[in-house]
């Protein structure tokens, strides 16, 4: 246990800081303050209550962003399993303390502040995975036994979330999750298994629904069927952005949503407004916004020469463009109505914080990308 | 240890080689369903973007209807017979309300008169979104609302407000001709374009429903633009209401309302018109009924009252309900007798009875009888009409045939429609043999042409038509087109068409109408009057009953000791002034008993209101 890490070079604070993208940083600023116009817009031309939060908290994650880019690469490894381990306590914890909102117990108070482990979780499963996947020799990965303890971490959160009840996070976990396995290089057999496993299991699955869930899946496939209940939201959603045409209605004219035609505006169906307010040569320039995002990401992720640096990176890239993909998905009616936020637009401090957080790992996986990392097995 | 690392080593390569493929794999993959979002996005805002377009704009923005105010209905000289008023109501908005409860409670206790039913209305708020006015009440009056007003800031949320309502301001005097509105029935639903309107209203009878489509104006409209829960944010752009026209008459206010007095306690019409132009000036019909009790739903009480009376306050007796006109159509029998060449001159002996062969009877013959018992010995066709002889116009009746009694009546107007249009009125009836053999179905009888001689039998009119008749007989026979409207090109056609009759038969039947009122021995004598303006008519009384041979014999039951509805009717005709003449008039007294008794000097209270009044009234 004594030469936990082998150090081959040691960089300066300055050398860190020196190789922080600017690309991606730069990206970054240009979506949120996309988000920023549109909490604006929501608000009927008001900064209050929402865009000024949303500039505040986006300080903060870019705070966050520089100290987790700074912090040594060989902590944070360390610290995986108990940040993973903390956080599911969190969530634990939350059955007992947690503050219920809509009908769902997801935040926990702390020191005046409201945070949503749930949106913590994502990070730090991806985290606990790429450090125990890091420490496995790679050809053992599609080894049954060594899948039973990643299958364990990643249900224990899946689990939690899913009684909250938040379907849309717990979706999000596991197709983060699935995003690990995939990377590590586990057989592609298994994944077909998975798939047919879980096709098997939605006829099962589907008597543990909670009604409101039913209710939005039967609506996913037949908007029209309840045009004033469930369907009306996706239908509005689907008029706003319809309504939006070539160039949009202009900032702050967007009529399907100043006269609250639209539902969770602020939030989840954020960029509905955006839709029909910029239109869609905003909504396109927002979507290259988002891959370049990620192309950028990958750019660097593939640079890491260590595996954790790698599968952390790669794992939480795929976990942001699920959520850009789920979110606009859903508004468009292409996916099922489950909450999950527009990154960096939509309004939320805990998902703000999870988003920067995230970008500030895969960038110190970057500036850390020669740092060899001893494997440290998780069963030895 | 070693042999586990250069394992690593070995498989190093191949295993970097398949997180890369991994990584790739993932990333096209994230590119695909990139391509699908943009796609979607494109399908969305440029291939459906028209569609949603609309979607959106239905949407956002609604339509409004806008009631027009309804037109006014003026008479001759302007003066309102039917307009709108304020109608000043109260109005509860639940979000304005800190408590809507208190709110209810508190003005109760303003207006402790007025109880509002508290839990209907927080029913009704619960079911409508908060931001709509709820009515609570209203046909308030002025102080009531004043008191409302002043108590204002006791009463958060409620507002006193303002609407219309119509008005008639004559009440019961021109009800059945100005008529009432009242909500849509079902029927109209369908038909009226009103029905989209909430509180639309339609005029169910009189010249509020002949006019109805004049009156209501035109449907305004508003786009507003409104927000998902249906509240108004802003108006977008709106095309006014057109109010409706105004109609009006020719009718005189003060002069119908003079006429309405004229029945106190009895029931009857009163019409008058103009013997030049054909204007009706009056058209009175009472008892009546208030037309404004009708606008917002008639009591179950009011309704009641007026349908079981009677005297029938709901009938327009002017034009709705026809009676035998009696010895008002003497000058009409008379003209036909001239036109047939008998000479006015030769004398008649009344000997109280006219006798005709009828095998059914025991006698062989059966009796005639004239109103005076003793008869009124010889009679010229002067003296027949002054003193109403009933012998006389028998004998002259079987002479000229019923066909020519009815082809003169028909001339003059009777047997048809005064009006177009006015779904109310009869047509009355003129028999004549062809008459009796379609409608009943037998052979005319010599018996029914001497009744019809005396305007009794099958014979029936409308006080209107008796008045159109009279007009034509006393303007130089002109033909006249009744009319009820005021209308400003005058057409001068009427004055193309051929006289009805000869000029000196007219003068001639003027004279006996004269002699009839204005000298001793006339059946209107008592009722004449004297001065600078007379007028000349001819009295009527119209049997209800049968009178047998056995009363006769016993002795005939006085009017007086019969009940109500079995009396005679008694009916005047007459024109005035006699020296120029230019009004006519038919007054009718149901079951009044006697035309010179009761119908007489109702028409000379009226003349002489005219004289004194409206002697200068514009010609129309």
């Amino acid at each position: 246990m004594s030469s936990f890490y082998q150090i081959k070079t040691s960089l300066s604070l300055t050398d860190k800081f020196r190789q922080i993208s600017i690309y991606l940083l730069g990206l970054l600023s240009i979506t949120f303050f996309f988000g920023l116009l549109s909490l604006y817009s929501v608000a009927d031309a008001n900064f209050n209550p929402w865009a000024k939060n949303h500039l505040i908290r986006f300080l903060i994650g870019l705070f966050i962003f520089f100290f987790v880019c700074l912090i040594d690469i060989k902590l944070i490894l360390r610290l995986a399993y108990p940040l993973f381990f903390l956080n599911t306590l969190a969530l634990i914890l939350i059955l007992f303390i947690g503050t219920e909102t809509y009908g769902a117990t997801r935040w926990i108070r702390f020191a005046g502040i409201s945070l949503q482990p749930s949106e913590f979780i994502k990070v730090s499963l991806i985290l606990c995975l790429a450090k125990y996947y890091h420490s496995i020799p790679v050809i053992e990965a599609s080894k049954i036994s060594r899948m039973v303890i990643p299958a364990i971490i990643t249900l224990i959160p899946v689990g939690l979330v899913m009684i909250q009840p938040d379907l849309g996070t717990s979706i999000i976990i596991l197709i983060g999750a699935g995003s690990i396995f995939w990377i590590t290089g586990i057989n592609y057999k298994y994944f077909i298994s998975a798939f047919a496993l879980v096709c098997a299991a939605i006829p099962v699955g589907w008597q543990y629904l909670h009604n409101y869930q039913k209710e939005r899946v039967y609506t996913f496939f037949n908007p029209e069927r309840d045009p004033l209940g469930n369907g009306y939201h996706i239908m509005q959603s689907k008029i706003a952005l319809g309504s939006g045409g070539l160039s949009g209605k202009g900032y702050l004219e967007g009529t399907q949503s100043h006269l609250n035609f639209l539902p969770e505006m602020h939030t989840d169906f954020i960029f509905t407004m955006f839709g029909e307010e910029f239109g869609f040569l905003g909504t396109i320039f927002l979507l290259i916004i988002y891959f370049s995002i990620i192309l950028v990401s990958f750019n660097l992720a593939i640079k890491s020469r260590n595996s954790f640096g790698k599968y952390l990176s790669c794992g939480l890239i795929f976990l942001f463009f699920s959520h850009v993909f789920i979110n606009i998905g859903m508004v468009m009616g292409l996916l099922p109505v489950v909450g999950v936020p527009l990154p960096l637009i939509s309004y939320g401090g805990s998902s703000m914080l999870a988003t920067m957080i995230s970008f500030g790992l895969i960038m110190n996986c970057y500036i850390n990308r020669d740092t060899i990392l001893a494997k440290e097995g998780f069963i030895d | 240890m070693k042999s586990k690392n250069i394992f690593s080593t070995v498989d190093k390569a191949q295993t970097e080689k398949l997180i890369s493929r991994r990584i790739a794999l993932l990333t096209i993959g994230q590119a695909g369903l990139f391509s699908l979002l943009g796609a979607r996005l494109a399908y969305l805002q440029l291939f459906k973007h028209d569609e949603y377009s609309s979607l959106s704009d239905e949407n956002r923005t609604t339509h409004r209807l806008i009631a027009p105010p309804r037109g006014n209905i003026i008479d001759l000289s302007g003066k309102i017979l039917a307009t709108n008023t304020e109608n000043y109501q109260a109005l509860v908005v639940l979000e304005e309300t800190g408590n809507i409860y208190e709110a209810l409670i508190a003005f109760n206790s303003i207006l402790p008169e007025k109880q509002i039913n508290i839990k209907k209305i927080l029913e009704l708020a619960k079911k409508s979104p908060k931001f709509k006015p709820i009515k609570l009440i209203d046909n308030l009056t002025w102080d009531e609302f004043s008191k409302l007003n002043a108590n204002a800031h006791k009463l958060q949320g409620i507002f006193p407000s303002v609407d219309y309502k119509r008005y008639y301001p004559t009440r019961e005097a021109s009800a059945h001709l100005v008529g009432y509105v009242s909500s849509l029935s079902e029927n109209e639903s369908y038909s009226n374009p009103f029905a989209k309107l909430t509180n639309a209203k339609s005029g169910k009878i009189g010249i509020e429903k002949l006019k109805d489509t004049d009156l209501r104006g035109v449907i305004g409209n508003k786009r507003l633009e409104i927000n998902a829960f249906g509240r108004e944010i802003r108006e977008l752009n709106r095309i006014e209401s057109t109010k409706g026209q105004d109609i009006h008459l020719t009718i005189d206010r003060d002069l119908q309302e003079f006429c309405y007095k004229q029945f106190d306690g009895i029931s009857g019409s009163i019409t008058v018109t103009n013997i030049h132009t054909g204007a009706y000036l009056a058209l009175a019909s009472a008892p009546a009924f208030d037309p404004n009790k009708f606008y917002n739903g008639i009591s179950n009480k009011d309704w009641n009252f007026l349908t079981k009376n009677r005297y029938k306050p709901l009938i327009n007796k002017a034009i709705s309900n026809h009676y035998p006109p009696g010895s008002t159509i003497k000058p009409l029998v008379a003209l036909a007798a001239l036109e047939q060449g008998f000479d006015p001159n030769k004398r008649i002996n009344c000997d109280g009875s006219y006798e005709i062969k009828d095998t059914s009877t025991k006698k062989g013959t059966k009796s005639f009888h004239c109103w005076k018992e003793k008869g009124h010995g010889p009679m010229n066709m002067k003296e027949a009409i002054q003193k109403s002889c009933d012998v006389y116009f028998y004998t002259v009746a079987r002479e000229i045939g019923i066909n020519k009694i009815a082809e003169v009546c028909k001339r003059f107007g009777l047997g048809e429609k005064v009006f177009d249009n006015f779904v109310e009125e009869l047509s009355g009836t003129v028999p004549n043999k062809e008459w009796k053999k379609k409608n009943i179905g037998y052979n005319w009888m010599i018996g029914e042409t001497l009744v019809a001689g005396i305007g009794q039998g099958y014979f029936l009119a409308t006080p209107a038509q008796l008045a159109l008749a009279t007009a034509q007989l006393v303007n130089g026979g002109k033909k006249i087109t009744p009319k009820i409207i005021y209308e400003n090109n005058i057409s001068k056609e009427n004055n193309i068409s051929p006289p009805l009759a000869k000029f000196e038969h007219l003068e001639f039947i003027k004279e006996c109408l004269y002699a009839s009122t204005n000298e001793q021995g006339g059946t209107s004598y008592r009722s004449r009057l004297t001065g600078n303006f007379q007028f000349a008519g001819k009295t009527g009384t119209s049997q209800v009953r049968r009178i047998s041979e056995k009363e006769r014999e016993e002795g005939i039951i006085k009017n007086e000791d019969l009940e109500w509805g079995k009396r005679d009717h008694g009916i005047f005709i007459g024109y005035g002034p006699v020296n120029k003449p230019k009004f006519s008039i038919s007054v009718l007294v149901e079951h009044g008993g006697s035309g010179s008794g009761a119908a007489a000097p109702i028409a000379k209270n009226v003349m002489d209101f005219i004289f004194k009044n409206k002697i200068n009234i514009d010609q129309v």
